[in-house]
């Protein structure tokens, strides 16, 4: 167990690195790509104002004593306060995780439900009828825009049918047209990722060993096929998840969901540094420890890897 | 749950039940599924409509973006004032037919031509209980023009010296020189009257996340980037609003605030371009409601190099607009062809003035007359920042095509854009959507085009600001007819802002409310303008 000690503690130091990686780069680009000052004044304001206003919020100090102050109070937990609500940057980006949390969580589970089995299926059926209509359908959701989708669901779904309600966060029907435009993608690439793997599987020597053998089909599959492809299943639906934690923004948009990506867009619009800081923070922060978990789990699954 | 609907319907374990036993087929199994999910979601629906009737009155309000800040003084955006002109009074307010109204103040007066005299209200509340006085007043202007105060709305009520209270209803004014517009800047943003005690009790920040004023409606709660909910305040002095509740939603996706209109989960929303009118009015429940804007849309020049510093070519580029196919094609009829930089509406517009003339063969007799060479001249525009920028861009750039200009559109993001306004950075033209601040041809051809407004840029002729020094500072309404008429014609023939037109800004309504939008998108709920016909 200690090489899978060790393992764990370079995947979490690779983990540290990639997070003040990500912090860095938001910090430089956002400072590159411009001012926030004229954003907050009106357009006939002083220049004196907006100096003096510059100054407040430190922004007339070189960049790398900026820098300084952002590290130290970073390490802190704290991305300092945010220019447009002038309240502190995290706790407004902490307050819009619980809604992310639950989209992207509604969102992923509709995908694997839908998705793993389908996929499986299709692999099973290869060249049937069903598999021609689940590739094409995934085909369709991978290739869609997320904008359309959501916007022929609201059409349907909502005001022709009047099954769902068009926006806004707050009972279970108001979940589902976002979660269905969101999960798409996901639900598309891991359907197809799923068909292949357990497609390549199926043609290996221990499956046609398994059936001649004379197990039971669903065991073969079960057992054998599925664990076999799981690595890159659970490669995909990690990234998958990341994906709807972090790409939500054109879903939480349309739907007026009250998530971090929206919160982030429209303070990429806005100038507000310390909260795009927070939300790239979390957002990259989800995905890093996603990404650790998926690779404890390859670790679990498949011994060779952690004695790498 | 329930075994609803034994009998036609199935619930959910007699299907289980009925497939096991191999009463139905997997298929049959599937079709009773999605049906029961159905009966689930409507049996719901209607509970929620129960529900919805034995509840409060409410009013949505869907509009383009969130609320950022409730702080009156801290905000000068659109949907931050839709909502602080609801939770706070104004000493007077302009309705939607543009007249000035008494609001905190029942009267006011010229007392000499520096010094103004209002009379407030007796026996106003905020919503804390509190007594609104004059030295709520004298707090609210002071801080709102405070050197030190971090506040963004110092241009609005600068022009005053100093402020008296000899008693707890009356305010007196003096103004640094003589100031005809104060009484109409009382109306404006940074004029929202705030509880001095319970300020400073509780400090900026709290201010703003829990804000006490005197209006028909009192803070209750919000949820960012969700809703706002605000609940009415049944003590108000004008009488309680028609509804108990104004929820303010942010629907910034154009589909999604139609849709939620459509379907009756907004009973106003804002901001509805001209292509969606018809779908709205066309609706069994919905209608819209119009209103021609307190502005107009134009376009800037950045006249200090060639050709755009050469007056005819100036002229040559208004002259091949044509407006009118605009207005028909682009708007559907929803916008006015402009004749000035004064706008339909205000004090001192000048009717005699004819519409901006279309005249392609006069701009290419210009255009040569100008010795222009052929050099690329840019419109810089985010896209839609203003309703149908874009399109009227493409537009524009196609009609001076016509006439031998070389024109080319340029995207840029808006925070750029906004840059470039500071920065006065622009290589040739863009758009810029002035609001007349006050009615008045001060607060907006004077107000942009005096010398280091937002549109001046490098144009300056001496009569032009000499008029427009003296009018701003003179009582003498006479005096500043003629001074704005003569104004509108030197900004005419040198177009440093070219008007290009004066759209109507469209809300869609629920059929059951009653309200009129106001011209300068100031969203005030009141007794007397809102009714709402439903139980």
């Amino acid at each position: 167990m200690q090489g899978f000690g060790r393992f764990l503690a370079y995947r979490l130091g690779r983990m540290l690195v990639a997070l003040w990686a990500v912090v860095t780069v938001v910090f430089v680009v956002m400072r590159l790509s411009g001012d926030p000052v004229p954003l907050l004044l009106p357009p006939d304001a002083p220049i004196a104002e907006m100096e003096r206003l510059r100054h407040e919020m430190g922004l007339d100090r070189p960049i790398f004593v900026q820098y300084g102050v952002f590290v130290n109070q970073a390490l802190r937990g704290d991305f300092g306060r945010s220019i447009h609500f002038r309240t502190s940057a995290m706790q407004v980006a902490w307050e819009r995780v619980p809604a992310t949390l639950e989209l992207a969580g509604a969102s992923f589970l509709c995908a694997i439900i839908i998705a793993i089995p389908a996929g499986v299926i299709s692999a099973i059926k290869r060249g049937t009828a069903y598999d021609s209509i689940v590739m094409g359908v995934a085909l369709i959701g991978q290739a869609a825009p997320t904008f359309y989708i959501g916007i022929m669901l609201i059409l349907t779904c909502s005001l022709w049918l009047g099954l769902f309600p068009t926006s806004g966060r707050g009972e279970w029907r108001q979940l589902v047209l976002p979660a269905i435009t969101l999960g798409a993608f996901a639900m598309a690439s891991i359907a197809r990722i799923t068909r292949s793997a357990v497609l390549e599987i199926l043609r290996a020597d221990f499956i046609r060993t398994a059936r001649a053998k004379g197990l039971p089909e669903f065991y073969t599959i079960a057992k054998h096929t599925m664990r076999n492809a799981a690595i890159p299943i659970i490669t995909i639906v990690g990234l998958q998840l990341g994906n709807l934690l972090g790409g939500a923004v054109v879903t939480e948009t349309i739907f007026s969901w009250p998530g971090i990506g929206r919160l982030a867009i429209q303070s990429i619009y806005n100038r507000d540094y310390p909260i795009v800081q927070s939300c790239v923070f979390m957002t990259a922060g989800m995905f890093v420890v996603l990404n650790f978990m998926v690779d404890v789990a390859y670790g679990i699954l498949d011994p060779r890897i952690r004695r790498k | 749950m329930s075994h609803r609907g034994e009998g036609d319907g199935m619930s959910v374990e007699s299907l289980v039940r009925q497939f096991r036993d191999g009463v139905i087929t997997r298929r049959g199994f599937l079709a009773g599924a999605a049906g029961v999910l159905g009966s689930l979601a409507a049996a719901e629906g209607l509970l929620a409509r129960v529900a919805g009737a034995q509840s409060k009155k409410t009013l949505t309000v869907g509009q383009s973006a969130d609320v950022s800040k409730l702080d009156p003084q801290m905000s000068t955006t659109v949907n931050d004032i839709a909502v602080t002109f609801n939770l706070f009074d104004n000493l007077t307010s302009r309705h939607a037919d543009g007249k000035l109204y008494p609001s905190l103040a029942t009267e006011w007066k010229l007392v000499n031509p520096t010094t103004w005299q209002f009379k407030l209200r007796p026996n106003v509340k905020f919503h804390n209980g509190d007594p609104l006085t004059s030295t709520d007043v004298k707090f609210t202007y002071e801080r709102s023009y405070d050197p030190n105060a971090k506040v963004i709305t110092k241009s609005v009520l600068n022009t005053i010296e100093r402020i008296e209270t000899p008693d707890p209803l009356t305010v007196v004014i003096v103004t640094k020189k003589p100031d005809p517009l104060l009484a109409a800047r009382t109306s404006y943003y940074a004029g929202q009257i705030m509880p001095k005690n319970y300020f400073q009790k509780v400090g900026e920040d709290e201010f703003n996340a829990k804000p006490i004023g005197s209006g028909p409606v009192k803070f209750t709660s919000w949820v960012k980037d969700d809703r706002m909910i605000l609940d009415a305040n049944r003590d108000y002095w004008g009488g309680k609003i028609a509804v108990d509740q104004i929820v303010f939603r942010p629907l910034p996706e154009l589909a999604a605030r139609i849709g939620a209109l459509l379907k009756g989960e907004a009973d106003i929303v804002t901001k509805v371009p001209p292509d969606q009118m018809e779908r709205v009015s066309k609706a069994a429940n919905t209608k819209i409601e119009g209103v021609l804007y307190g502005g107009l849309y134009c376009l800037s020049v950045a006249t200090q190099k060639p050709p755009l510093d050469s007056k005819p070519f100036r002229q040559a580029m208004s002259l091949a607009i044509d407006r009118e196919l605009i207005v028909k094609e682009l708007w559907r009829g929803q916008a006015a062809v402009p004749n000035s930089m004064v706008i339909k509406g205000d004090a001192h517009y000048d009717p005699t003035l004819p519409p901006l003339k279309y005249d392609p063969a006069r701009a290419k007799e210009l255009i040569k007359e100008a010795n222009y060479k052929g050099d690329e001249l840019l419109i810089e525009t985010p896209i839609g920042f203003m309703v149908m920028d874009k399109e009227m861009s493409e537009v524009i750039v196609s009609m001076w095509k016509d006439v031998g200009i070389n024109a080319r559109l340029e995207q840029i993001e808006y925070s750029v854009y906004q840059q470039k306004i500071r920065e006065k950075s622009f290589k040739g033209v863009r758009w810029t959507d002035p609001t007349s601040a006050y009615n008045d041809p001060d607060g907006m051809m004077w107000r942009h085009l005096a010398e280091g407004g937002p549109n001046a840029y490098w144009f300056r002729n001496a009569r032009f600001d000499e008029l427009g020094t003296a009018a701003r500072f003179s009582v003498d309404e006479k005096f500043r007819e003629q001074a704005y008429k003569e104004m509108a014609r030197i900004e005419l023939d040198f177009l440093p802002l070219i008007p290009v037109i004066q759209p109507m800004e469209l809300y869609g309504l629920q059929k059951a409310v009653e309200w009129k939008p106001y011209a300068n998108q100031m969203m005030e709920f009141r007794r007397f303008n809102l009714k709402v016909n439903r139980a």
